[in-house]
């Protein structure tokens, strides 16, 4: 197992003997979705969550969100315990995007991407409105994810790929230090998973922003992240730089299927595919 | 232990960046002054106090060109100045008899119908963010019958008592509707996925229940007590005074304040209890204040009215079309439309067959259960496609 890269100072988060399952707490821990999960993230780093299907990538995001509470170990966000923040302080530093967000009613992608500006307002008695600041961080976001021009367009009538940066967007509008992405390319086609990997990609190097993303496409993952943390059925099984986590010998054991891993022409970087 | 590669690679990689990366020119980059953004986002509280102020225009109007309907025609300029006098003069100056019918018997009839009719469509709004359900209604999913059920166990078992000058049947029906917003809401979150239609089936059967329940409860009473518990449970505004109307708007105020000061979490809410929660909402907390402002408005609004259904139903939908969702402004539009909406129907139903009255509640059913099923196809539709 690959030493766990430090940081000076506090890591932006660190896991420690992680373990959680559904149901009530006895039968949860017997068949736990995650099973002693320790791991520390480093500040400015890309790190990829791969595995199977079930292997408890969604759960592991799941938890650190705090969507979901794990039964035993610790979490620590930014050196404290995780129950120490409440839910809008977590929220100003650490932005969160759903695998798929479904909208039935008719906001504006300009709303949505207000939204984001929800956890620095606190609680809100009153109406709210948001202040200049918050829409000149909001515009920049939107800018950035290149929705700015559909500004004024229903989320319920945009492309699942305008839908999808728009709520990145709204995640930046948090002004996060930290973006956690959950499949963030899965119901996209070719160019639009191209557009997010990049833009993800640039904020990462830009802003210094933290990313952890689940993907179940381990090329995109090979090529944009750091590091890359492979999971099976709920255990750490390998974590370390794409080079030694896209491999025959760590994948082919987890995937339970032969693979075939050579070079990408232009980045060099390990790349997969399946055997004829 | 990195291994990053050699620098020969990440050298490539950045270049295979640089090059295809559309966003990395400087050029591309629009700066987000303050000017732009407020041209491109729509200054909110202008709007919201321009479409308020508006709306709350039209109600008056309304108010007032209903109050001249009835056995006695009274014309609009009469009610102005009769309203004025009211208002200005001293109790009791105007002793005619078309004054003593306008602010003895219509006014609180009136306003009765534009509080029922607000409170309905503002917690038809609520429930629909909170349930992810665009079709949810007080009425439909049986919120509306656990308050009447927790109502007439009131009337059959103790009307009249009260607890420190409160009567207890706005409480019964308080309790009747949280108990059944509770059921609801265990049928709603149930299946994982957001499901319209479990919601309503569960609303149907719910209703079902409650409604032979009251039935056994009234089969009870004595035929006298019974007849006036049907006239109630179709929906009346009939003959309140105004010390009701004033009981009443105390109830509802509270309730609305609740719930317009929850706007934005409910906002966040529609995007799913995960996504809300990760974006800041305190989601539990947030749940149970609109749980009870809603169970409180539903109680207070069947007891004093019986059951009128769908209003809360079309009126948000109306509004979201023409106003959009924020629910900042969707829930004040709602309640200015959605009791305007109830003071015409309430006028159509004492004037149409006059002198006999229909239920409100008839009417409302007539226009509302229609539109419900389009809307109802509608959404099949959409899941579809």
């Amino acid at each position: 197992m690959t030493q766990l890269r430090e940081t000076p100072g506090h890591p932006p988060l660190r896991l420690t003997d992680v373990t959680f399952g559904f149901g009530r707490k006895e039968t949860a821990v017997q068949s736990p979705v995650l099973k002693n999960v320790s791991l520390a993230i480093g500040s400015g780093e890309v790190l990829g969550i791969l595995g199977p299907n079930g292997s408890g990538k969604s759960t592991l995001l799941k938890i650190l969100m705090r969507i979901l509470e794990p039964q035993q170990g610790t979490i620590e966000w930014f050196g404290q315990p995780s129950d120490a923040f409440s839910q809008a302080d977590i929220a100003r530093r650490v932005a969160f995007v759903p695998q798929e967000t479904q909208q039935a009613f008719p906001f504006t992608i300009n709303e949505m991407v207000l939204m984001g500006r929800y956890p620095h307002h606190g609680r809100t008695w009153g109406l709210g409105w948001e202040s200049s600041r918050d829409r000149v961080v909001a515009m920049q976001a939107m800018t950035d994810l290149d929705v700015a021009h559909l500004g004024t367009r229903l989320i319920t009538n945009v492309s699942g790929g305008e839908r999808q940066r728009a709520v990145i967007a709204r995640a930046l509008a948090q002004e996060p230090e930290v973006l956690l992405l959950d499949e963030p390319t899965a119901f996209l086609d070719l160019h639009h998973q191209l557009d997010i990997a990049r833009i993800i990609r640039r904020l990462n190097r830009e802003r210094g922003l933290t990313v952890i993303l689940v993907s179940h496409d381990l090329n995109l993952a090979s090529q944009y992240c750091d590091r890359l943390l492979l999971l099976r059925e709920g255990e750490i099984v390998t974590v370390g730089s794409p080079e030694e986590v896209i491999a025959a010998a760590s994948l082919e054991p987890v995937y339970g299927c032969p693979v075939l891993v050579d070079q990408h022409p232009q980045s060099g970087r390990p790349r997969v595919t399946l055997p004829v | 232990m990195q291994g990053r590669g050699t620098r020969a690679q990440k050298e490539a990689v950045e270049m295979f960046n640089e090059l295809l990366n559309p966003y990395n020119h400087a050029d591309s980059r629009i700066a987000a002054d303050a000017q732009s953004v407020h041209r491109v986002i729509a200054f909110s509280p202008v709007k919201w106090l321009g479409v308020s102020g508006g709306l709350g225009a039209v109600a008056l109007v309304t108010f007032m060109v209903c109050l001249g309907f009835g056995t006695e025609a009274i014309s609009f300029p009469q009610v102005a100045t009769l309203l004025i006098q009211g208002v200005v003069a001293e109790a009791g100056a105007q002793d005619t008899t078309q004054s003593i019918i306008l602010w003895q018997v219509r006014v609180p009839r009136v306003l009765l119908a534009f509080m029922v009719g607000g409170s309905l469509a503002a917690v038809g709004a609520s429930l629909q963010a909170l349930l992810r359900n665009p079709l949810a209604d007080p009425y439909v999913i049986g919120i509306s019958s656990g308050a009447a059920l927790g109502a007439a166990v009131a009337i059959l078992f103790g009307v009249g008592v009260s607890v420190f000058g409160l009567s207890v049947l706005p409480f019964c029906a308080f309790l009747g509707a949280l108990v059944s917003l509770f059921i609801v809401y265990r049928i709603a979150v149930s299946y994982r996925s957001f499901s319209i239609h479990t919601l309503l089936l569960g609303g149907v059967v719910l209703n079902a229940i409650f409604s032979a329940l009251i039935l056994f409860l009234t089969s009870l009473a004595d035929p006298y007590k019974a007849s006036g518990m049907y006239a109630w449970l179709m929906g009346s505004l009939t003959g309140p005074d105004f010390q009701t109307v004033i009981v009443l708007a105390v109830y509802l105020v509270l309730g609305l304040a609740i719930l317009v000061s929850q706007a934005r979490s409910l906002n966040l809410l529609t995007l799913g209890e995960e996504a809300a929660r990760s974006l800041g909402v305190e989601v539990e907390w947030v749940k149970r204040v609109i749980f009870a402002a809603s169970a409180l408005l539903t109680g207070s609004v069947v007891a004093f009215s019986g059951l009128i259904g769908f209003v809360g139903l079309i009126v948000p939908h109306a509004v979201r079309l023409v106003f959009g969702a924020d629910h900042r402004l969707l829930l004040i539009a709602s309640g200015i439309i959605g009791g305007t909406f109830l003071m015409i129907a309430d006028t159509v139903a004492r004037t149409l067959l006059s002198p006999t009255e229909i239920p409100v509640g008839v009417v409302t059913a007539l226009v509302g259960g229609p539109i419900f099923l389009y809307l109802l196809v509608q959404q099949r539709r959409r899941i579809v496609s």
